[in-house]
């Protein structure tokens, strides 16, 4: 159920990230009961902006190819990025499309599903204490926001392996103890649950 | 041998985890109850978790929590945890690592617009 296009760690930086995020940090600020219908005209409007943004980018674009015409491999390299800009751009489109397509296509168990995935997220205050007291020092916004979001992908990822391990057990959700301590368990043997207590020793 | 030296030392951690010596932790206030809930249910669970479970992986959240802290005030500037520093541990994690940047740049974003926007009202 995780974002199916986030596994690309080469074109972050140079991304512009889709207005889905964006869309999803103005639901987070937003008052009262969200229905589908708010979500689509927020999809609207943002992705008027993004169309706004593709046109900056693209000068800016243009400013680098004039720039780089001094060495060979330089003017090379910078044919290269705004050629992946755009691309990347123009990926972004399609994926925004999409997404509007397939949630536009849910039932509403799956919107209710969706929209409690978009918005859960952790309180800010208690991650920060819960830091703050391990830390024994203050510690900055982007870090509290930092964490917390990389706590909630943790947690996607164990429910998301104990729904395996109970589908594959012929078992049906809700998740039992036992589906998460074999999740648990399978993640720890792939090196994804950080572990500094009990180092295993091979040869004794 | 090893293997099982080491799932003994996990049981034992798992057991302590959700009750026993850390008889801190088990009479600890449940810090992430409610929003543990949505989102398993975001997740893919049913509607309403056990409560078991919502305890288990609140426990794990905590621990995750806490490894990071502790890893990212060994590394960089000791003693302190700076956003580079939790970049630096998720790197090998795509994910993790995606996501943070986005996190991150969107942050930035939001705090221009609202720059640029409570500038525009104070001009006029």
């Amino acid at each position: 159920m995780a974002d199916p296009a986030r596994i690309k760690p080469e074109a972050l930086s140079e991304r512009i990230t889709s207005c889905k995020e964006e869309h999803d940090k103005s639901d987070e600020t937003e008052d009262g009961p969200s229905t589908s219908k708010t979500a689509d005209e927020n999809k609207d409007s943002s992705s008027q902006d993004q169309s706004n943004q593709d046109v900056k980018s693209e000068m800016a674009a243009g400013e680098d190819e004039e720039e780089g015409t001094s060495g060979e491999s330089s003017s090379k390299r910078l044919k290269v990025e705004p050629e992946k800009k755009k691309k990347c751009q123009k990926v972004d489109e399609d994926e925004i499309q999409k997404m509007q397509v397939l949630v536009s296509s849910f039932s509403e168990e799956q919107l209710n599903r969706y929209e409690m995935y978009r918005r859960s997220a952790f309180p800010k205050a208690a991650i920060k204490r819960l830091i703050q007291s391990i830390t024994g020092s203050s510690v900055s916004q982007n870090v509290v926001i930092a964490m917390s979001g990389i706590s909630k992908v943790f947690a996607g990822e164990i429910v998301e392996e104990a729904l395996d391990v109970c589908e594959k057990w012929g078992e049906t959700p809700p998740l039992q103890p036992k589906h998460m301590r074999e999740a648990v368990r399978r993640l720890k043997t792939r090196d994804q649950i950080p572990n500094t207590k009990f180092k295993k020793i091979t040869f004794n | 041998m090893a293997d099982e030296e080491d799932e003994t030392g996990y049981d034992e951690e798992m057991d302590d985890g959700s009750g026993g010596v850390d008889c801190g932790h088990g009479k600890r206030k449940r810090l992430f109850s409610k929003e543990l809930r949505c989102m398993m249910y975001g997740f893919g669970d049913d509607q309403n978790p056990y409560t078991e479970s919502v305890d288990i992986l609140e426990d794990l959240v905590i621990e995750f929590v806490t490894e990071m802290t502790h890893k990212a005030m060994s590394i960089g500037r000791q003693g302190r945890v700076q956003v580079e520093d939790i970049v630096f541990l998720i790197r090998k994690d795509p994910r993790k690592f995606a996501r943070v940047k986005d996190l991150l740049t969107m942050n930035e974003e939001l705090k221009r617009a609202r720059k640029a926007f409570d500038e525009a009202n104070y001009g006029s």
